[in-house]
This record gives structure tokens, C-alpha cells and sequence, in this order.
């Protein structure tokens, strides 16, 4: 399964990890990358980037600058600049950003809005 | 710094407000509020601030808790560490330099079981009701001694069974 496939590739700029067995409910914020492998309820409010690996689980709102789900999404993404669905991921909700990808073997149902307005 | 791999890690930055359960090692560098619950090590670094009831196997604060903190093995408060609440742990260890506000408990034990060597060897006085542990020095002064009553136990007669803190010195 997706799960398993997936080791958390170090990333330069991520100094926060939420570990594969943690279970957090509530709301996260913060100014700097955040990478999801267990599972978050709630909100989530960045300035920068979200990873949701291969066995992060997301049960929430997200604002942030960027995003990359490789994992389960269900909640509603809004990106000031990019969103990104990579393969096996599963994501529930709607998303609003200037720029959206969608790979192949992506698995979404939402609504799609790229007219951000102040998007440049 | 430590790997990314498996371990969960708070930064700076990050703020998180509500309840974060695991069964893994957590690194505290932002703000976590609510509940922290894991079967494994909390470690709060000089930057974190936890502002939460915490319930853990191993603590170590190295920055600021405000909360009880509840652990199956133990609490250290470090030279760096502050900490206003109340521990609960078998062994709390809080060093020279570290500022602690609130009530510790260890839980309860005998006089003659319940204490470990270092404790002992500490009071040699409060030992002639265990020879095997007492010091040398403390069995031959027993022996030149006249027989003396029996002692009252030693926690209840100090009355601080649960308020024990071992300072360690750097």
C-alpha cells in the first residue's frame, strides 16, 4: 500500500515532522515547512509549505502557500500559490489556488477554483 | 540534528493548540498547547514552550512547561529548563540551575524497600534497621552502642514521602 512505499525524504527547509504514529487534534500554525505522516484533525494555517507524505491522513482545513499530498486529504486546501495531487494520493474537499496539479493515478473529488484574485 | 525519519519534531515556529497523542520520541522547539500524551520521550529544547497536561514515559525540559506532567519512568528539568505544575513520576531528577514552581510526587514506598542504594548510603544514620545497606563505619558504631529502640519509619517520620527531588550537581 501507499503506506509503506513512502520514506519521508529529508527535505532541506522542514523542521517540522509530524511522526508517522502521532494523532493530533487540533489546530497547527507556524511559518515554516510542515511534514505530515500521521494523522491531523482540525486546522492547519501555514506561511509555507505542507507535505502530506504517503501515510499522513489530514481531517482538515488548510491555508497555506504551498502544498504536496501524497497522502489522504479530507477537508477543504486553499494555496496563495500552489497545490499539488501527486499519484496515490486521496483528496476530499475543495481546493482554491493560482496554480494546480493533478499527476495521474491522483484520486480527488471537490471543486477545483484557480481564479484566485491577487494571484500574479 | 536529528533525523527526520520517524522521529515527530515541533519547530520554531509552529504553534500547535489541542490534543497531540503518539508512540514516538516528540521534540518540542514552537508552542504545543492542550494534551500531550505519548508512550515514549517528550523533549522540550530550550525554545519550546508546552503549555499542556502532559502524560509521557520519559520527559526532559530543557525550555518552559506549564502543565502537570505525568510520567511512567521519569521527569529531568535541565540546567536550561523551567517548569510551573506538578510532577508525577517514579524518578524526577531536576539539576542545578533549572527553576521548578509546584509539587512532585514519586509515589509511595517503604522505608525498608521502596528507597534506592543512593538514598541510603546518604542517611547512613536512618539505617540500623537495615545492616546490609548501612555503611561499615555506621554498623561498628551500631555494635559499641548500647541497644537503642527501634526507629520510627523514615518517610513518615520526616513527613516527605512524596516530596523527594534528587539535585545532581554539574
Amino acid at each position: 500500500m501507499a503506506a509503506i512505499e513512502k520514506s519521508p525524504t529529508p527535505r532541506t527547509g522542514a523542521h517540522t515532522v509530524i511522526g508517522s504514529s502521532i494523532v493530533i487534534d487540533g489546530e497547527i500554525s507556524g511559518d515554516e515547512d510542515l511534514v505530515i505522516l500521521g494523522t491531523v484533525k482540525g486546522r492547519i494555517g501555514l506561511k509555507e509549505s505542507l507535505y502530506v507524505e504517503g501515510s499522513g491522513v489530514i481531517e482538515a482545513d488548510i491555508e497555506t502557500a504551498r502544498v504536496e499530498v501524497s497522502g489522504q486529504v479530507t477537508g477543504n486546501i486553499s494555496a496563495s500559490e500552489k497545490v499539488e495531487l501527486k499519484a496515490d494520493c486521496k483528496v476530499t474537499g475543495d481546493i482554491r489556488a493560482p496554480r494546480i496539479l493533478i499527476a495521474d493515478g491522483a484520486v480527488f473529488k471537490g471543486n477545483v477554483d484557480m481564479d484566485v484574485k491577487g494571484a500574479k | 540534528m536529528a533525523s527526520l525519519d520517524g522521529s515527530t519534531i515541533i519547530g520554531e515556529s509552529i504553534l500547535i493548540n489541542g490534543n497531540l497523542n503518539g508512540d514516538e520520541d516528540l521534540t518540542v522547539r514552537g508552542r504545543v498547547e492542550g494534551t500531550v500524551t505519548l508512550t515514549k520521550t517528550l523533549v522540550v529544547e530550550p525554545t519550546g514552550v508546552v503549555k499542556a497536561e502532559v502524560q509521557v514515559k520519559n520527559c526532559v525540559i530543557a525550555g518552559a512547561v506549564v502543565g502537570n506532567v505525568t510520567a511512567s519512568e521519569s521527569v529531568e528539568i535541565t540546567k536550561e529548563g523551567r517548569m510551573v505544575g506538578d510532577i508525577a513520576a517514579p524518578r524526577v531528577i531536576i539539576v542545578d540551575g533549572a527553576s521548578f514552581r509546584g509539587r512532585i510526587d514519586m509515589g509511595s514506598f517503604d522505608a525498608g524497600e521502596g528507597e534506592r542504594p543512593a538514598a541510603r548510603a546518604a542517611r547512613p544514620a536512618l539505617s540500623t534497621r537495615r545492616p546490609s545497606a548501612a555503611p561499615a563505619s555506621a554498623r561498628a558504631e551500631e555494635k559499641a552502642l548500647p541497644p537503642r529502640p527501634p526507629e520510627p519509619p523514615v518517610p513518615a517520620g520526616l513527613g516527605g514521602g512524596k516530596k523527594k527531588v534528587i539535585v545532581r550537581r554539574k
